[in-house]
């Protein structure tokens, strides 16, 4: 019973923080780039506000147009409940496997690039087509990058894995354990929509990747969309720091193992912040015919990953 | 396998792949410079392994030869290449004979190809530092295919070293090295060798106007 | 004691091209001089060996040692060596190579035959891999002497395409070694050539097989064994003349014997089936290119480096048919070395009066330059195996080893390999002899010197081919004891 409370616990601990990480990154991207910048609480002002407003909608979005954020938005959820955010063994455990990950994230872009294209417009579609060329690389990559870790751990299960890196903390040098995080790392840039890949601060239509696909989007279906969007940035960020360092995460479901899961989960996603706020503040914006080879790169490190932790098993 | 063993394998396997990831670096640039640093911290990284094999392995030969790989290979070697490339380079490699994308694909490959033919030897050996020995055969192999799949002149004679430094880490992770006298007489022979590369180069770029490869087909029947 | 009379006249002979700055011709005299020292030393080797006596070694932890192998091999590079310095002069006045050219070369090439004759004597594999490393570094040197564009071009591929082939053969030592270690541990003289030998038969299997892939196709490299050849003919019809002798004289060869002294090791943890396969798939292989590519070729310089490949492909398949094989091979080895380097500074000649290395821009030899024209004929009549050449002798020897050890089709094909070349040498060399003279080439020809020191070579293709003396018979049998146990 705990066991399932936990669980909605710390998916709505999640969808709390989701917006805020957004925010403090881009605060701390205006301080390194000489500006004050917004609160690193606006995003939940946005989200408020984006809640309360009309939806306008093109007159030829079809149903697809409607239902896809709520696929997104449950897609990005369900992926929480899944995810050893702040405990290892959890009682959806036996659901959470690495595959089950992959597919339910896959699912959400699968229908966000749907809805790019639905109502017809030129821009919806070409964020589609690019969004679906990096997810053509990138989604093999991450089962690849996990399952180097997976083979150390003798199971799929994130659970499992993170309690065998628990076990075993000198693991952490270890080649695979390294090359994965390097994979995971690029991969996660290129899924949550970060710097070099796609600039999610654009307002320029030809250079974008994830916004264009969510140009018409509008009032509560917008806020969902971007919910989910931080939501992703999170379970990235929270599934390289748990499973790659995973120190911190309760195994026993005491409060006191809990209070200290949730604030070393929370001290981590601000490091990962602080290190991708100053990689988008160093890094331009890669070609748009470049970002395959980055990609290339992270499916070598992920494939090196997964032979070396096979052989040193 | 004591404790202390285990840190040395995994330190010894670890600079083996950060020297096997500077190699995938060729692959993936394009400008000659990059290629260049690439070779030089894949060298540091290589003279520290042979350091660290020294130390673990009780064996002060090995010293030497560190420092020697580094006076070699990251400040005398870079140093002569640095000057090629100004002088010659300004070129990058825009098409090489595979493209990006298929030649990281190809590397993945190949150092899985290294992992199978390398079975027998990982088995055999008895050394805490067998792990690394696919990775560097699959340097070998990565090194091979840049001098196979580039165009340049200067990017093959990067991707000749880098299959040196393959052999190099080979050597030092199979059997602690060779002989000291041995293991200075084929530096000695790569710095020789990179010479005269670069000199013919030179000559390429005042002969033929360029360093691109593919001008080099007069010669036939 | 004798190794210093072997190896220092060519160190002496560099530092002497190196440091005096004129009088170049007479410094071209004193280093042919010091190169007969060089073989005299080395034929009193072949002498002690071919009298039973015991390898000879020197230098510290037994650095240089002469066995009846190296014995022959030193007695092969010291003669070419001699004859292509004593014509250098020669070759150097009608190229009309600038004082500083001549200083290059005269400095280059001794340092290429201290380096080969390094190689032969070095009783330590990893010093034997370093000279060979040399022998590519010097040569490569003076590939491009003359700065044209297909000299630059032909340079560039030699140096890239040996110098990745060489280090792949440093990889194979090092699994060699790497096997040793793992089996005894680190020991001083563990690279030593006997020592390897000596523990060859508790080594594994697997690595030593992967060690000899690494090897073959490593030194193959050098050796001009295919499909690792592409840098050959153009190298060989590239260099200068007295160069391309050494090279497709001897320098194959000296990369063969690598090769050769690997294969003995890995044959006794193995036994010889595993490297006899793969030297007579890439012998053969070697054949089919060489074979094809003398009929479409066009210049007879790479005619006479793609006839090099092919005899380095049949002396692949001797080495790999058992006893009588090796003896047919190493045979093949004298008789190829005598013959090769021959045509090559016959073709030099040629070269110097036609100004051209197209086959048909020559015709009229026989007019032109009655006594070379004779020569080229005997020397290329004497490379595809006709009698009474010592080839002959060699290439029957050969075939009557196959059909020995069961391999008919083999033989058959061999042949017919031989046969293809046979007639595609026949007609360039028919087109060449015959004919008018071109447009403004002079007639007759006065060089007798040259001529001379040649016809020796004719004199030990001729002996080879009538009588096998006793002296190399013992020797090449001693041979066979060394490498087939």
């Amino acid at each position: 019973m705990t066991g399932y409370l936990l669980e909605i616990g710390q998916a709505l601990l999640a969808l709390l923080l989701a917006p805020g990480l957004v925010g403090f990154i881009r605060w701390l991207k205006a301080r390194l780039q000489g500006r004050r910048g917004a609160k690193p609480w606006q995003p939940y002002y946005d989200l408020r506000k984006l809640l309360g407003k009309e939806v306008v909608m093109s007159k030829n979005a079809s149903w697809l147009f409607r239902f896809a954020p709520y696929v997104i938005f449950a897609t990005a959820v369900a992926v929480t409940l899944l995810v050893p955010l702040v405990a290892a063994p959890l009682p959806f455990d036996a659901v959470g496997d690495l595959l089950v990950v992959v597919y339910l994230l896959l699912l959400g872009t699968f229908f966000l690039a749907l809805a790019g294209l639905d109502p017809g417009t030129s821009f919806g579609g070409m964020g589609a087509s690019r969004e679906v060329t990096v997810a053509a690389i990138a989604e093999p990559t991450i089962a690849l990058a996990i399952f180097g870790l997976a083979v150390g751990a003798g199971s799929t299960n994130l659970g499992r894995i993170v309690a065998q890196t628990l076990s075993n903390p000198g693991a952490v040098i270890n080649p695979g354990h390294l090359l994965g995080f390097t994979a995971l790392f690029i991969v996660m840039i290129a899924e949550t929509g970060r710097l070099p890949v796609d600039n999610p601060s654009t307002h320029l239509e030809l250079t974008m990747i994830h916004e264009a696909m969510i140009l018409e989007y509008s009032g509560r279906y917008l806020a969902l969309i971007e919910w989910a969007a931080a939501l992703k940035l999170l379970i990235f960020f929270s599934l390289l720091s748990n499973l790659f360092l995973p120190w911190g995460v309760a195994t026993t479901l005491t409060p006191g193992a809990l209070g200290v899961s949730v604030v070393a989960l929370v001290v981590k996603l601000a490091a990962l912040a602080v290190i991708v706020a100053l990689l988008e503040t160093r890094i331009a914006k890669l070609r748009l015919f470049r970002v395959p080879e980055l990609l290339g790169v992270s499916f070598v490190l992920a494939l090196l990953s997964v032979t070396s932790s096979f052989l040193l098993r | 396998m004591n404790g202390h063993d285990t840190l040395f394998a995994q330190l010894s396997t670890l600079g083996a792949s950060v020297t096997l990831l500077f190699g995938v670096v060729l692959l993936w640039r394009r400008s000659l410079g990059a290629y260049i640093e690439a070779f030089r911290w894949q060298s540091l990284v290589l003279s520290a392994v042979f350091a660290l094999v020294g130390y673990y392995g009780h064996d002060h030969e090995l010293y030497i030869v560190a420092v020697a790989l580094l006076a070699l290979k990251v400040f005398i070697i870079p140093w002569y290449l640095k000057r090629l490339y100004q002088r010659v380079g300004g070129e990058r490699e825009a098409q090489p004979y595979v493209n990006i994308a298929t030649s990281l694909i190809v590397a993945g490959l190949l150092v899985m190809l290294a992992y199978a033919i390398t079975r027998p030897l990982v088995m055999v050996s008895k050394l805490p530092t067998r792990g690394g020995i696919p990775l560097a055969v699959g340097l070998i192999f990565v090194g091979l295919f840049v001098i196979v799949s580039r165009r340049k002149a200067l990017t093959q004679i990067v991707g000749f070293l880098v299959l040196e430094n393959g052999i190099a880490l080979l050597a030092a992770l199979c059997t602690y090295g060779i002989h000291l006298i041995i293991e200075l007489g084929v530096f000695l022979d790569v710095l020789m060798g990179f010479l005269v590369m670069q000199v013919i180069v030179y000559h390429i770029r005042n002969t033929f106007e360029s360093i691109d490869v593919e001008q080099l087909n007069q010669l036939k029947h | 004691m004798t190794f210093l009379f072997l190896l220092f006249p060519s160190l002496i002979a560099a530092a002497l091209a190196a440091a005096i700055r004129r009088y170049r011709s007479l410094v071209g005299w004193v280093n042919a001089l010091l190169s007969l020292i060089a073989l005299g030393a080395a034929v009193k080797f072949a002498d002690h060996a071919a009298r039973g006596g015991g390898a000879s070694v020197f230098g510290p932890g037994e650095l240089l040692r002469a066995d009846g192998l190296s014995a022959l091999m030193m007695v092969c590079v010291a003669a070419v060596a001699s004859l292509a310095l004593f014509l250098s002069p020669g070759f150097g006045r009608e190229s009309q190579y600038s004082p500083s050219q001549l200083r290059r070369y005269q400095f280059f090439i001794n340092l290429f035959i201290f380096s080969m004759l390094l190689t032969v004597s070095a009783n330590n594999v990893g010093v034997m891999w370093i000279a060979i490393e040399a022998t590519t570094i010097f040569s490569a040197m003076l590939i491009p002497l003359t700065l044209t564009k297909p000299s630059v071009e032909a340079s560039w591929k030699y140096i890239l395409i040996c110098s990745v082939g060489i280090a792949l053969a440093f990889a194979g030592t090092v699994l060699g070694y790497f096997d040793f270690v793992s089996l005894s541990g680190r020991a001083e003289n563990a690279l030593n050539w006997p020592v390897l030998l000596a523990s060859a038969p508790s080594l594994h299997p697997e690595v030593m097989k992967l060690a000899f892939v690494f090897l073959l196709v490593g030194y193959g490299t050098k050796a001009g064994i295919a499909p690792m050849h592409t840098w050959l003919p153009d190298a060989h019809s590239e260099a200068p003349t007295p160069l391309s002798a050494m090279m497709s004289g001897v320098l194959l060869a000296v990369a063969l014997y690598a090769v050769l002294r690997w294969k003995v090791v890995v044959d006794a943890t193995l036994g010889d089936g595993y490297t006899n396969k793969l030297l007579i798939a890439l012998g053969l292989l070697s054949l089919v290119v060489a074979s094809f590519s003398i009929v479409l070729s066009r210049n007879y310089k790479r005619m006479l480096a793609y006839s090099s490949i092919e005899h380095t492909g049949l002396m692949c398949i001797g080495l790999a048919l058992g006893p009588l094989g090796v003896f047919a091979a190493m045979l093949h080895l004298v008789n190829h070395t005598a013959a090769k380097s021959m045509t090559f500074l016959l073709a030099g000649r040629v070269l110097h009066r036609y100004h051209t290395t197209q086959i048909k821009g020559v015709s009229g030899l026989l007019k032109t330059m009655p006594g070379t024209a004779g020569m080229l004929a005997a020397g290329l009549l004497a490379t595809i195996g006709l009698p009474p050449f010592g080839l002959f002798i060699s290439e029957f020897a050969l075939i009557r080893a196959g059909f020995a050890t069961g391999h008919p089709w083999l033989m058959g094909a061999v042949l017919i390999l031989l046969a293809v070349a046979f007639v595609a040498i026949i007609g360039h060399l028919n087109r060449m002899l015959y004919g008018t003279p071109p447009e403004g080439v002079a007639v007759g020809e006065k060089g007798g010197r040259s001529l001379a020191l040649l016809s020796l070579n004719v004199a030990v293709l001729v002996t080879l081919g009538l009588a096998l003396p006793a002296p190399v018979e013992t020797l090449l049998n001693q041979i066979v004891r060394i490498v087939s146990r």
